[in-house]
């Protein structure tokens, strides 16, 4: 009796043990909205999957033509027009190989934001399926008199109209193109660097020097801390 | 055992100095950990928080729990503060108030840089002292305001416009950068790394300082404890060894984390959607 009573204590602690140690069942068919979001709380990882790990994707593989900037493909030769149809219901009609793009290509400008970059989520996302109307145009759901109850909120629950106001792909807040599309960006931008940049100024060579100053001049004895 | 220290820190400024450095540290760690999740070392940091997305819960729960701290701090300066002699009491020697002293005093340090003039008489505070206390107090209400409006969003953007929190985001991240930049290389140097500080100054994690380093580094202070008999009630003795290596083994995790983040962020700087 007594020998049994071990085994059984035995089994039960190494069950114990594999419950604690064990993951968390997964199970598949959960919504997914992006690559970052998948796994979370199934595994141990960093969270974040690379393009090769996740189908999917909206990178682009590593191939390209040497020579030519990515961010370089012609697909107008008058690009600075088309922003004349910005208030097109698809604001692609017309537009020569679209089919055959993907939109980063095209839009190099608009693929740095936070939602693509950090949340991994796709343009469709957003401007939704074809035809993807202009942002102007009158019933797009991108519209600003919708915008935040027909895109925004689907993943911000409760999201206002002040809300959607947040830019999306902001410009580059360094650029002296940012003085005319968000000046308040700018300015703060700049004001923020002076000080941080001002600071650093100040302090590193003080610091720098001091150090040095130091090496030169040896300190005196003191009496608790000479002993260690 | 000997009395050869002068207390310079309550335990209730160390225990605050303490969290202060933990959350600071847990904070950087996040949060570079969401800025360089494009990069491997950014995501072995997220890793060992348990991914992107916890990360940012971290980030939020620290924040908020930081703040509560500065609260908390903030209600104790107001009882700590001299109400009797009010205003005066403000500019007195052991307040960390910068005061027109501070300037003549970081004009005579610089002179002593340059080797040109002796070391200035400081008294218990220096310039870069305060400087460093007045960062930290005005960096943590420019980095938990904008943290709580990025962090709570869709209710800030009732209080602000959105693009607001396009302005928000930037100011915490530039700010962020600056506290991380001055503590990991000004702060740490001053306190561990230059010779008369070397391996470490453990004045915040002993409470006190060395008795002949102040007589020789802080001679205001000093002659001020000894004129008004002040002097006998602050010596204590020396930490045991035990304490002492506790000290610097927390001193030395903090520089070496600080170190790691410092170093892979300037690495990988450029590899990153900014
Ligand atoms: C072949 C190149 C090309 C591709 C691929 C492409 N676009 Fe476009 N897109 C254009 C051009 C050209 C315009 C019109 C120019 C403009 O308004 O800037 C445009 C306009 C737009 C507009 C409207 C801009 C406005 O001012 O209202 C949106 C939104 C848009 N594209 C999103 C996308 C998304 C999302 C994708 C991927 C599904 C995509 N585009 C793929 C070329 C392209
Ligand atoms: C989080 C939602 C969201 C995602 C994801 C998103 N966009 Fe947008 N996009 C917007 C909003 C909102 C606007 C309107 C911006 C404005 O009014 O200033 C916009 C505007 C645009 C425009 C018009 C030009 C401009 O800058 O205003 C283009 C082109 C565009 N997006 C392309 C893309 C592409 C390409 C992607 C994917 C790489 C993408 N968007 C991902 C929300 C999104
Ligand atoms: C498909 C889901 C989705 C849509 C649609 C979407 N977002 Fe987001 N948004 C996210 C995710 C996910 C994050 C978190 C990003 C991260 O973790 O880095 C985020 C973050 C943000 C943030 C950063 C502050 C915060 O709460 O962390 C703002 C601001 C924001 N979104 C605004 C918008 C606006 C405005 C729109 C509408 C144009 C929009 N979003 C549409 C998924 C979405």
């Amino acid at each position: 009796m007594k020998g049994r009573w071990w085994f059984h204590k035995v089994v039960l602690s190494m069950m114990a043990a594999v419950l604690l140690v064990a993951p968390g069942t997964a199970y598949s068919q959960e919504e997914v909205s992006s690559a970052i979001r998948r796994y979370r709380d199934m595994e141990v990882s960093t969270g974040y999957y690379e393009r090769y790990e996740v189908l999917p994707q909206r990178r682009r593989p590593l191939v390209g033509l040497p020579g030519l900037r990515r961010d370089q493909f012609p697909y107008s030769p008058s690009g600075a027009q088309v922003r004349l149809r910005s208030r097109l219901a698809d604001s692609h009609y017309g537009v020569k190989f679209y089919n055959v793009q993907k939109c980063e290509t095209c839009h190099p400008a608009q693929s740095d934001d936070l939602h693509t970059v950090r949340a991994n989520l796709t343009c469709r996302q957003c401007h939704g399926g074809e035809p993807i109307a202009s942002i102007e145009h009158y019933y797009s759901p991108m519209n600003p008199i919708r915008r935040h109850a027909y895109v925004c909120a689907k993943c911000h629950e409760g999201a206002s109209a002040s809300f959607a106001s947040y830019v999306i792909h902001p410009p580059n807040p360094a650029d002296v193109k940012a003085l005319e599309e968000f000046p308040a960006l700018f300015y703060v931008f700049w004001a923020m660097a002076a000080i941080a940049v001002g600071t650093f100024l100040v302090f590193l060579p003080h610091t720098f020097l001091w150090g040095i100053r130091e090496l030169l001049a040896r300190k005196k004895e003191t009496s608790s801390e000479s002993h260690e | 055992m000997n009395n050869t220290r002068i207390r310079r820190f309550t335990a209730v400024q160390r225990l605050f100095h303490l969290l202060l450095m933990a959350s600071f540290l847990a904070q950087g760690a996040t949060g570079l950990a969401r800025m360089y999740i494009e990069t491997p070392w950014g995501q072995y940091i997220a890793w060992v928080f348990g991914g992107y997305e916890y990360c940012l819960t971290i980030h939020i729960y620290v924040g908020i729990f930081m703040l509560a701290g500065f609260l908390v701090h903030f209600f104790y300066l107001l009882a700590k503060i001299d109400w009797k002699g009010f205003p005066g009491s403000l500019m007195g020697r052991d307040s960390v108030l910068l005061q027109p002293r501070d300037a003549k005093e970081a004009y005579e340090h610089v002179l002593w840089l340059i080797g040109i003039r002796g070391w200035p008489r400081f008294d218990r505070w220096g310039y870069w002292e305060k400087f460093d206390y007045w960062a930290v107090f005005w960096g943590m209400v420019i980095m938990g305001v904008t943290g709580l409006l990025l962090a709570f969003s869709v209710s800030s953007s009732r209080i602000i416009p959105g693009w607001g929190l396009n302005v928000a985001f930037w100011v915490h991240r530039i700010e962020a950068i600056l506290a991380m930049g001055h503590v990991f290389i000004i702060h740490f140097f001053i306190g561990h790394l230059r010779r008369h500080n070397f391996p470490m100054d453990k004045a915040m994690f002993e409470g006190s300082v060395d008795i002949d380093s102040v007589r020789h580094e802080r001679p205001a202070w000093y002659e001020r404890l000894e004129k008004n008999d002040d002097l006998k009630g602050a010596i204590t003795t020396e930490a045991g060894r035990g304490r002492r290596a506790v000290f610097y083994a927390v001193g030395y995790l903090a520089m070496f984390t600080g170190l790691f983040l410092l170093i892979g962020g300037i690495l990988n700087s450029a590899a990153i959607t900014w």
